[in-house]
């Protein structure tokens, strides 16, 4: 039973891993939080959903262009609501905007879709594969691959592609950066875009699977925080290894305790890591306050 | 004339002393008189409007007047409202007690949230208070047998002076009255030493210790006031609707009360008032259309943040000047 | 006795010597300066001394009580006050709020009294309301009562700065370089003000890079380099002094 927990903690742990590495390559690039980043998860998996129904394309066209959908929402939101705000607005006002935003788009899901629940019908049927006595469904496969793909791609890109060290040398400074020609906001329209495809991503991965409503994007949230409080806010690594620890540590807490534990447990990482070493795995030790 | 200190220079000159008896006393005219012109519904949306704005006069006290992201609110709202409807059904306590209940755990908790605010950095608060909003649902739900989980508490009716209040009229009066005794004290304490001193320390917090102001000290006493008063809305709330459950009491209620502070103007308690007006009456209307009020809310939030930072008090400070200094300083 | 006794103190942090074996006293009612070239410690000195930075050795007595580990409001209350560098005024706050603000100490308000309308939270009100006022009219600025803060000129900025600084009767001011950024006329005002200020017993310690200003107005001067203390004398001593002009005026 031990390994079989594990094994689907993985696979959660995955979702959280995508969701938290996308937040955290957004606050890298900007410093901000971003507390609608749920809401990209969301309207993710509602995307997919509406091309396959009602559309009627199949899954992996539907899926690629729902991420590029999504990757473009990510940058019109860079474009039409924070570049407006400008580089020296205080990060409360710019939490403040995620906050709007999140509320936005759960306004609108709750529109078109109302106060009911959307199964989908699972996408891949193949059956589960069993190794040395444990079942892993090819869900669970796909999602863990998908991840891991994705981790190693961005890890690659961020620090071996010319792409990528610009966009790390904007993260570092803003102001350095475009007085070297670099065209500082189309790099975080570029970030925003790609954290909201990637949130869109861990959403379609797990739609096939879950149930949908506007409001699955504030569960995933606050997992997410779990997962870069857990790893070290702001640190890449930290947020994949912190997601994939809270999906496994969620499954044995849930086998082991109590089902109920399941639904607390982030809170419960949260808070203790906050209190006992607000760095996390792998953060920094920073100065908490003044 | 200045926001923070106005009420003591105005006592000084007895004229304008005179001057703002008579409003006061017309305003309170009009309020007592407000049952003879609404039917039940109408009227309980005013009840509502009410407990929504001390609910956002108290938020606003930490996130407009201190200036910490602190999501603490539904948590408050709720405990206050589960404390009144527990005294109330369990300990059968009438119902100025139990509000006093709920006041007192509303200041524990402000204490409990404040305490790790002196350690936290701006967003890991934000992380944390919203975490302990959902941590308290989680409570509420698998309370068992003590909250009645997602089914729902009932609560008793109010009972003041062996008058029960039974219709939304006579709730009225009730709900009229806290709300304007706590929003005075609020009003009174922020127009004080204490509310320069939060003020203060969302300015500079490195110089108010350099006057003696100890940024922590006020931070707690920042945060316990406003869970004391989010949480005497919270047992106002309870009253209201005579059926609580922890669905009232999720991220959707936070983002509600957030939104009134801020359209209403963040940092202002007129403002506050004038945002829960807003943003209160308007559900009624767009009830029919599930997400409507979502999107229209975040929109005026949007706009809010883009184009009016002080929301509709600095609006109204701009129209009409002549009211600049009861609203905003520009 | 000294009002102000900085007896050793050493600052280090990340491998990094900040100041090194630092003494010098303060006498009451006098003005003294710290200079210096750039880098040389002075504003780790002044954050050591009012509490923000702890020191790695040595100590600090004020009015006869050592200082050492105390917060930096604590160290306010005992009658010493500081001005910051970079505008530490409440840019959104009046200029009556912010001398307020600097009353918070002694305005004797309760917060119950406050809530619940006493009429002795109101009286300790007035009380500071009209000490306020005092202030800013032996301060010279009156006028600019209701004027918000950051509509107001550097020069007015540090003024309000040094007002709400003094409206507890500190008998000690420290001064963040004072004069920076500030025009010819803003300085002469400041001159006169930090003058007054002497005459009616505020002992002073200015940072400043003015050499000018500090020669002016100063009573005793102490220079340091590289976090060290190179010369502690009155004015006259230290314009001829050789280390003092081989700090600034490097080795011929």
């Amino acid at each position: 039973m031990l390994f079989q927990l594990v094994l689907s903690g993985i696979a959660q742990g995955s979702i959280y891993a995508l969701v938290a590495l996308g937040m955290t390559i957004l606050f890298r690039a900007t410093t901000i939080v971003n507390f609608g980043h749920g809401e990209f998860f969301m309207l993710g998996a509602f995307l997919v959903y509406v091309l396959l129904h009602v559309v009627g394309l199949p899954f992996l066209p539907a899926a690629l262009l729902a991420i590029v959908l999504m990757f473009l929402l990510g940058m019109g939101l860079e474009r039409g609501l924070f570049r407006p705000m400008g580089e020296s607005a205080p990060h409360i006002s710019l939490a403040m905007m995620t906050v709007a935003f999140s509320f936005l788009f759960r306004g609108i899901a709750r529109l078109f879709w109302g106060r009911e629940v959307y199964p989908m019908p699972s996408v891949f049927s193949y059956p589960p594969i069993e190794v040395a006595g444990l079942i892993v469904t090819s869900q669970d496969l796909i999602i863990a691959g998908t991840t891991l793909l994705l981790v190693l791609l961005f890890f690659v890109f961020f620090r071996y592609t010319r792409l990528g060290r610009l966009a790390q040398a904007t993260s570092q400074t803003a102001r350095g950066a475009s007085l070297v020609g670099i065209n500082v906001p189309l790099v975080h329209g570029g970030m925003w875009g790609t954290a909201a495809a990637i949130g869109a991503i861990a959403g379609i991965l797990v739609a096939p699977i879950t149930l949908l409503y506007p409001d699955m994007g504030g569960q995933i949230l606050i997992r997410s925080f779990a997962a870069m409080t857990l790893g070290g806010f702001g640190h890449l690594g930290g947020a994949v290894v912190g997601g994939l620890l809270m999906g496994v540590m969620e499954q044995l807490a849930g086998g082991y305790i109590s089902t109920a534990l399941i639904d607390i447990f982030a809170f419960l990482v949260i808070i203790v890591v906050l209190l006992v070493k607000p760095s996390g795995l792998f953060g920094r030790r920073e100065a908490a306050h003044v | 004339m200045s926001e923070l200190t106005e009420v003591t220079r105005q006592q000084a000159r007895p004229g304008v002393r005179l001057q703002r008896c008579a409003v006061a006393a017309l305003l309170a005219l009009a309020l007592l008189l407000v049952p003879l012109v609404t039917n039940d519904y109408t009227q309980y949306v005013v009840n509502s409007i009410l407990v929504y704005a001390l609910a956002a006069v108290g938020f606003n006290v930490v996130l407009g007047y201190l200036g910490q992201l602190a999501f603490a609110n539904a948590a408050f709202f709720g405990i206050g409202a589960y404390t009144v409807a527990l005294l109330m059904h369990y300990a059968a306590l009438p119902f100025p007690l139990a509000l006093g209940g709920s006041a007192v755990t509303g200041a524990l908790v402000g204490l409990v949230v404040g305490l790790p605010a002196l350690r936290l950095k701006g967003y890991y608060l934000a992380i944390v208070t919203l975490v302990f909003g959902e941590l308290m649902r989680w409570a509420y739900v698998h309370g068992g047998d003590i909250t009645k989980g997602s089914g729902g508490l009932p609560v008793p009716e109010a009972a003041m002076f062996g008058v029960v209040a039974d219709t939304d009229k006579a709730k009225y009066y009730v709900i009229l009255a806290v709300v304007a005794a706590v929003i005075w004290s609020t009003n009174r304490i922020l127009r004080s030493r204490v509310g320069r001193a939060f003020v203060a320390i969302r300015e500079n917090e490195l110089a108010c210790a350099s006057l003696g102001i100890s940024p922590g000290r006020y931070k707690v006493i920042a945060f316990v006031w406003s869970g004391l008063v989010v949480a005497v809305a919270g047992g106002l709330f309870a009253i209201l609707l005579g059926r609580i459950s922890p669905e009232s009491f999720n991220l959707h209620q936070l983002l509600l009360h957030f939104a009134i502070v801020m359209i209403g103007g963040i940092g202002s308690l007129v403002g506050s008032i004038m945002g829960a007006v807003l943003l209160t009456a308007a559900p009624e209307i767009l009830r029919n259309f599930p997400g409507l009020e979502e999107i229209i809310f975040s929109l005026l939030l949007i706009a809010v943040l883009l184009f009016l930072p002080r929301g509709l008090a600095g609006l109204a400070a701009r129209l009409v000047p002549a009211l600049k200094e009861r609203l905003y300083r520009e | 006795m000294a009002l102000l006794s900085i007896k050793g103190v050493t600052v280090k942090f990340s491998g990094l010597t900040a100041l090194s074996d630092v003494s010098f006293d303060i006498e009451p009612g006098r003005v003294h300066a710290v200079i210096g070239p750039n880098g040389a410690g002075k504003s780790t000195l002044f954050n050591v001394i009012t509490g923000y930075i702890s020191m790695t050795e040595g100590e600090v007595w004020f009015e006869g009580q050592k200082l050492n580990g105390l917060r930096p409001h604590t160290i306010a209350c005992r009658g010493m006050r500081r001005t910051f560098q970079n505008g530490g005024i409440f840019a959104e706050m009046t200029v009556l709020e912010n001398v307020l603000t600097g009353l918070a100490q002694v305005t004797a308000s309760s917060i119950a009294g406050l809530a619940v309308g006493m009429p002795a939270a109101y009286r300790a009100e007035m009380a500071a309301m009209r000490r306020a006022c005092d202030l800013m009219r032996l301060m010279g600025i009156s006028e600019l009562a209701d004027r918000p803060a950051k509509d107001l000129s550097s020069g007015q900025q540090r003024l309000v700065e040094i007002t709400r600084a003094l409206a507890t009767e500190a008998r000690l001011l420290l001064l963040d370089e004072p004069a920076v950024g500030l025009s010819v006329q803003d300085r002469e005002n400041l001159m006169a003000v930090l003058r007054k200020l002497a005459a009616r017993g505020v002992a002073l310690l200015l940072v400043e890079h003015s050499i000018d200003l500090v020669m002016a107005i100063s009573d005793r001067i102490v220079v340091l380099n590289h976090g060290q203390v190179i010369a502690d004398g009155e004015p006259a001593e230290i314009r001829t002094h050789d280390a003092v002009l081989e700090a600034y005026l490097g080795r011929n």
